[in-house]
Formats: C-alpha cells, sequence, structure tokens
C-alpha cells in the first residue's frame, strides 16, 4: 500500500511539474495564434515531413513578417475554429472561410481575399452530370460547417430534392469516401476540388460549377479587441502593391496545380521568409512552379 | 399543433427556445446512439462471451486466437478500428453504411472488454465446481452450461454495467465516419448556429440521463436475479 502511495506521489508531482512547464512565459514580442483545419489544398495542408503548408499560411506568415509580429499555427477541425475564436483560444481563422451573413453574426471578418464558387465532384466512370448527382436518394457528401454543406441543405434538400447529405470531419475524407463509391457527389469549392481532381489521377471529375460567387475571408473575434483586422487588410494591400500577392496566386493556383512540386518548392524556399524577404520568397516560388530557374536562400 | 409551432411562444433567441428548436433532431440521433448501443453490446456479449470461453476452457489454438484478438483490439485505439472498417474495408470490395460500420466496430471491440470481464467471472468460480459437475456424470458442455454460466453471469452484472455505459459514451466517436448519432447532430447544429456551449450542454445532459437510466435498470436487474442464499467464496 505503502509504495503505490509513494509512487502515486511521484507520478503527481512529475504529471504537475509537466503543467507549469508547459505554462511557462512565451517570448516579449507579440505572438498570435493563427488556427487553419489544413487538411484542404492548395490553400493548406501539411506536407510529407509534417509541415504546414499553403495559400492561406503564407499570406499570414507574410503579412506577420510585413507588420512585425510573430504567429504561431494551430490544426484544427474547420467547425471548431470559429468557437475557437470566440472563445479567445484562437487569435485568427485563416482556412478559406467564406464570409455569411450567419457567421458575421459571431466573428469578424477582414478584407474578402478570395473569390471561389462551388463546384460538383463525380466519379469519372459514374457517367453523372450535375443534374443526375442529384437525384432524389443519391448521397451527397460535404464537409461540416461548410458553405458547401450549407449549399446542398438550403439548395438542394430545402427544394424538396430528397438527396442524403453526408457530412465528414474534412474534404479529403469525402473525397475518400466518393473513390471507394459510398458517395454519389461531393460539393466544394472549385479550387480545392480541382487539386482533388488531380492527386485522384483521373479517378474524379468536375462535372459542373455552381456559381455561388463566395468571397473567402480571415476571421477575428467579434469587436476585433486585438486590432488585427487593420493589419491584416493594411498587409494585403502591401503585399499586392509589392506584387507578392500575384505570384503568390500564381504559384498556387496556376494553371498546373500539383502538390508534390509545390511541397518541393516550398521547402526549397522557405527559407527566405526566415530571412524576412517575402517579396524574393514569392517571386522565386512562382518561378519555381513555372518551371523557371529560381534562387534558394 | 406541430412542433414548431409550440416552440414559437419561447423567448427568439433564448436557451429554451434553442432547446425547444433542436430537440427533435437531437432526439432522433439519441435513438440511433441508443440503436448503436445496443446492437453493439449484443454483438460484443456474444463475442464476449465466446471469447472467455475460450480463453478459459479452450485448447491451445483457441486460447491462442481469442487471446490475440482480445489483445489487439484492446491495443488499438477504437477511433483507429473504426476508420480500418470504414475506409479501409473498400479496399478489399468491402462497402458497409456509416452506422453498420459503428455498429461492427463497436461492437468487436466491446467484445474483447467484455471477454476479460466473463474470464474474471467464470475463473472466480472455483475449480471444485467443475470437477464435481464432471464426477455427476456432465459433460465438459453441460457443466459450462448448467454450473458455471449461471453463476458466471450474475457475478459480471455490476462491473458489465460499466461496459454498457462506457459503450454507450464511446458510441459518440462514430460521429467521426458519419454515423448520425447524437454527437454528430449536435456538431452539425452547432457548426451551424455557432451556439456550441449551449447546444453540448444540451447533448451532455442526454447522454447523463441515459447513463442514469442504465444504471438503474442494471441495478434492478441485479436485484431481481439475486439468488439468496448464494455466495461466492
Amino acid at each position: 500500500m505503502r509504495a503505490i502511495v509513494r509512487w502515486g506521489v511521484v507520478v503527481g508531482v512529475l504529471a504537475v511539474a509537466l503543467g507549469i512547464w508547459g505554462l511557462a512565459p512565451q517570448a516579449q514580442t507579440q505572438v498570435f495564434r493563427v488556427c487553419s483545419d489544413i487538411a484542404w489544398p492548395p490553400f493548406e495542408w501539411v506536407d510529407a515531413k509534417g509541415e504546414f503548408v499553403g495559400f492561406d499560411l503564407d499570406v499570414m506568415r507574410i503579412i506577420a513578417i510585413l507588420k512585425g509580429y510573430k504567429i504561431t499555427i494551430q490544426n484544427l477541425g474547420f467547425d471548431s475554429i470559429i468557437p475557437a475564436v470566440q472563445a479567445g483560444q484562437c487569435d485568427i481563422g485563416a482556412s478559406g472561410f467564406t464570409i455569411t451573413e450567419e457567421r458575421k453574426k459571431v466573428v469578424d471578418f477582414s478584407d474578402p481575399y478570395w473569390e471561389s464558387n462551388q463546384s460538383v465532384l463525380v466519379r469519372a466512370d459514374s457517367g453523372l452530370n450535375i443534374i443526375t448527382a442529384f437525384k432524389p436518394g443519391n448521397k451527397i457528401g460535404a464537409q461540416r460547417g461548410t458553405t458547401g454543406a450549407q449549399w446542398v441543405e438550403d439548395n438542394v434538400i430545402k427544394q424538396g430534392i430528397a438527396v442524403e447529405l453526408k457530412l465528414y470531419e474534412t474534404y479529403p475524407l469525402a473525397e475518400q469516401d466518393l473513390i471507394n463509391k459510398q458517395l454519389h457527389a461531393v460539393v466544394e469549392d472549385e479550387p480545392a476540388a480541382k487539386v482533388a481532381v488531380k492527386a485522384s489521377k483521373g479517378v474524379l471529375k468536375i462535372v459542373g460549377i455552381i456559381m455561388t460567387e463566395e468571397r473567402f475571408g480571415f476571421l477575428v473575434r467579434k469587436g476585433d479587441p486585438l486590432k488585427l483586422l487593420p493589419r491584416i487588410n493594411d498587409g494585403m494591400k502591401e503585399m499586392k502593391k509589392k506584387s507578392i500577392w500575384n505570384n503568390l496566386v500564381e504559384a498556387y493556383f496556376g494553371v498546373d496545380v500539383n502538390l508534390e512540386r509545390i511541397t518541393q518548392c516550398w521547402a526549397d524556399l522557405k527559407g527566405w521568409l526566415d530571412k524576412n524577404q517575402p517579396e524574393a520568397y514569392a517571386e522565386n516560388l512562382a518561378a519555381c512552379m513555372a518551371g523557371e530557374s529560381y534562387k534558394k536562400p | 399543433m406541430k412542433w414548431e409551432q409550440l416552440c414559437q411562444g419561447l423567448a427568439e433567441e433564448g436557451f429554451l427556445r434553442l432547446a425547444c428548436d433542436i430537440a427533435p433532431r437531437l432526439i432522433q440521433g439519441t435513438a440511433t446512439t441508443f440503436q448503436l448501443t445496443m446492437l453493439a453490446i449484443g454483438l460484443g456479449l456474444a463475442g464476449g462471451i465466446l471469447l472467455a470461453l475460450g480463453r478459459v476452457y479452450g485448447n491451445k489454438l483457441i486460447y491462442w486466437v481469442s487471446t490475440a484478438y482480445v489483445q489487439f483490439v484492446r491495443g488499438t485505439p477504437v477511433l483507429v478500428q473504426l476508420f480500418l472498417i470504414y475506409y479501409g474495408l473498400p479496399t478489399f470490395e468491402i462497402r458497409l453504411d456509416s452506422l453498420t460500420a459503428a455498429i461492427i466496430g463497436l461492437g468487436l471491440n466491446s467484445a474483447a472488454y467484455q471477454a476479460e470481464y466473463f474470464r474474471g467471472a467464470i475463473q472466480s468460480i472455483s475449480r471444485g465446481q467443475m470437477l464435481a459437475a464432471r464426477a455427476i456424470g456432465m459433460t465438459n458442455l453441460q457443466a459450462i452450461r448448467y454450473v458455471i454460466l449461471p453463476q458466471a453471469l450474475r457475478i459480471v452484472i455490476p462491473p458489465w454495467s460499466n461496459e454498457l455505459i462506457y459503450t454507450l459514451k464511446y458510441s459518440s466517436v462514430a460521429f467521426i465516419i458519419g454515423a448520425p448519432e447524437l454527437m454528430a447532430t449536435g456538431q452539425i447544429i452547432a457548426s451551424r448556429n455557432f451556439r456550441y456551449f449551449e447546444v453540448f450542454l444540451i447533448v451532455a445532459f442526454i447522454y447523463l440521463v441515459c447513463v442514469l437510466i442504465i444504471s438503474k435498470l442494471l441495478d434492478i436487474a441485479e436485484q431481481k436475479l439475486k439468488i439468496p442464499g448464494l455466495e461466492m467464496r
């Protein structure tokens, strides 16, 4: 019995020590927590080495350099990000969020930075088109909490077409289920759908675009208590002025979206960001993606 | 009168209004959770008894197979098992819908745990009883069926109640493969109205009520099945 008590004390002390160590004060410069659901290329994904890559994240990193603060990036489930921002667990949500009236009630958005439409993804061998994909009884997949899911609810199910909407933790899981023939179609934003088609090596295809004309924004806590929005909006303007923006867009959304290639280019060039030179970074990233010669940092 | 009209009387944006509005969907989710739990625990019960008998009375091969199964299932997270069943099996052209996959996954998982509860109960019955049963001419199977199991099943009720409650609560992980149970329903609702705290408070309350009801029923069953004078030594 005494031995048990003794071991219990040892374990307890260790646990408390670890806890205190975890709470140790952080560095002095302002550090903001950026939260993202890092499973949605080309906006954000995790590469083979476990690094967080993607357009949203690069924009966040570059604005931080331009505006003189630091960020840490946290990987969170998409539908957990808004509650985390509301609760102050995250300072910025950067995960391809469409600006919607529903979301605007609970968080504040930056200026829009991207426009997107929803696309309908099916298996290439299924022979479905944009009409037959939504036949009553068909199973349609989407990620929980996204505007894609909302579109199916509002414009298909509520219009009386009884499709079965299946909601997933992430879009890649929905795409996997589509490939596994458990779904008839997946509804998701066009840029991500294009990457999925490319990655599936011809198994999936896009059969139609739904012109939802959504605009993406970065989001912060209601009322912006940390005064982040002016810095983000300003930062985006500065990026556009210095043509960093164009180069990034070209690199991530160019004609030939290729995840392996961009992961390689990113690994070669991220050193420029560590050296606080976002212009050189974006220029070389675009060059690398275009297959031109580029300069490593 | 329709349910929606009933809710109209409550203050807009208030907690009661929210609870009233989402009640029908949560009740449906709760029904699915119950279905999932009961089928999984049933599958686990059948599997668990067989595995326990295999581990106590089986020959070398049966012992080895059932032990390997128990160790594999207890040694891997239930989430990993669900992913293997739902996203892995289609590789072999086996396609299960998410609810079926969840029932099978949780059932196979529960079988391993129940096997250990049953094994403990069986082994707590003195060897002498088995020998005595054999001595009066019962076969091994008869001895298990008429002497060992009636006692073991009674002993196992208290620990087994734990397993039932665990399975009910564990069934919430099935949301990850899209089974429309209570947790998934709560998440879908909250991802649309962003009232996470209130929605999950209600979800937690429903789980709590379910667990309390189940514990009470098991208490009653334990009392009813008690044999006066039978004590284990």
